[in-house]
């Protein structure tokens, strides 16, 4: 199969394209594809934010404010509520922000020809850091610096296990950003290699027969249907995984929060 | 808020000043793709802390506001539906018991109407028939009366009239003293009450 002997090339190919290329500037101070299309969706965000904050009303009316309201009171109930506790309300801002932030750079590199911000992992660690921080900030402030430090390690564990405890507690503590920062990059990631590379071997069974047509080609072509539909399917799959994970990053930074404000481990 | 702002900033200098450069630098191999770029980290960083920023400020505060008033309307207005569905069910309790009491009321009424009625009934038509005996005896007591007074009259002029017709017959008056005519009419009398038994 000729279109086999191409495949690998062509993927290899995709995932250069996939990875992070200046479109102004340089890697260090400029700005890559995922960057711009993250600005991109930051803008989106805006945008719609300032037009839900105008067509918000006592009585909603239409398919966007109620969306966008449905997706607030689940950020409000399931997460802030829910994960949080009783302060909710501090940490709801951030909960919110951080949860559209994603779904929107998700949903935008679902967009034929678009990337997804979230798929680069600059700028995942960026909300992956922002996050560390403000649980960090909460936790020493809630328990004071000395009191948030001392307050890894578990209460009631004798002397030298509770040293041996606290390094752990502190490691898992620092792995917590590179765990959310690499979790939703690469689900991001992976999806859009997946698809393409369906995307990719579509094209490929067809373009025989896209150049010349003929039995034999068309035969040939018939793969193509198959990938197309599987195409489809992992489509529908990242729609939820564009979902799903703009939630379980944000859960877990709620989690985060309500462990690092927490009494007692 | 304000703390969060302050995590914010804080979160910005972080970002900035603790992770190693190195670590952006540009890595060889797989594990290359691992490693954030600052091309990528630094508007992600500027931008969500600028949108954190303005949302918390701006969006956020009013949109919980306007679904909180709304969900509190709601409870209110159920609420008071509900309060005005328990007072509209004492409302009927307490018009069906006045509609009942005026239908106890009214027959009563209407039972004590007919009973004065009945009385005063009997009352009229005893006192008619009362009455009516009365012109009766009266009636018969007045017929008597002037049936007497006529025998005494027509006493008075029989024996006027045969004292007369006497006189004229014996061409003189029998009795100058009156004694045949004191006769007559104790005749006259004996007759009239013998003719009323």
């Amino acid at each position: 199969m000729e279109a086999f002997a191409k495949l690998s090339g062509e993927i290899q190919e995709l995932v250069a394209e996939f990875s992070s290329a200046p479109v102004v500037g340089d890697l260090t101070v400029g700005l890559t594809q995922y960057s711009f299309w993250l600005l991109v969706a930051a803008a989106v965000l805006c945008i719609a934010m300032v037009v839900f904050v105008k067509k918000q009303s006592l009585v909603p009316h239409g398919f966007f404010v109620n969306g966008v309201e449905y997706l607030v009171e689940y950020v409000e109930n399931d997460v802030a509520k829910g994960v949080v506790g009783t302060e909710w309300r501090r940490h709801f801002p951030f909960l919110a922000t951080i949860f559209f932030f994603i779904l929107i750079n998700n949903f935008i590199g679902l967009i034929p020809g678009m990337k997804p911000g979230t798929g680069a992992i600059g700028c995942t660690a960026a909300l992956a850091l922002v996050t560390f921080v403000y649980f960090i900030y909460f936790g020493c402030k809630k328990h004071g610096f000395i009191g948030y430090w001392k307050s890894l390690a578990p209460a009631g564990v004798a002397f030298p296990m509770n040293v041996f405890v606290w390094v752990i507690e502190v490691f898992s503590l620092l792995l917590r950003p590179i765990t959310l920062a690499i979790r939703l990059f690469c689900n991001m990631f992976a999806g859009h290699i997946v698809m393409g590379s369906f995307s990719i071997m579509a094209a490929l069974f067809a373009e025989p027969l896209l150049e010349h047509f003929s039995a034999v080609n068309a035969l040939g072509a018939l793969p193509s249907i198959a990938w197309l539909a599987i195409l489809l399917v992992i489509y529908a799959v990242e729609l939820i995984v564009a979902f799903v994970q703009a939630y379980v990053f944000t859960v877990l930074a709620a989690v985060y929060i309500q462990i690092a404000e927490a009494e007692g481990h | 808020m304000k703390n969060s702002y302050r995590a914010l900033a804080v979160a910005a200098a972080a970002s900035c000043a603790a992770l190693p450069q190195i670590a952006f630098a540009e890595g060889t191999g797989g594990a290359e793709i691992l490693i954030p770029k600052m091309a990528e980290f630094v508007p992600a960083l500027i931008a969500f802390l600028i949108i954190l920023f303005v949302l918390a400020k701006m969006a956020w505060p009013q949109i919980l506001s306007t679904m909180e008033e709304r969900e509190r309307r709601i409870a209110d207005s159920l609420d008071e539906a509900e309060k005005t569905r328990q007072k509209a069910l004492a409302d009927r309790k307490a018009s069906d018991d006045i509609v009942t009491d005026a239908r106890r009321q009214a027959a009563e009424i209407v039972l004590a109407a007919r009973q004065d009625a009945e009385t005063e009934r009997s009352r009229i038509l005893a006192a008619a028939h009362a009455e009516a005996e009365d012109i009766l005896a009266k009636a018969h007591a007045s017929a008597e009366e002037e049936r007497r007074s006529i025998y005494a009259d027509a006493a008075a002029s029989i024996a006027d009239l045969s004292v007369s017709v006497a006189s004229k017959i014996v061409a003189k008056t029998l009795d100058e003293d009156g004694e045949q005519r004191r006769l007559i009419e104790r005749y006259i009398e004996e007759a009239g009450s013998l003719n009323a038994d």
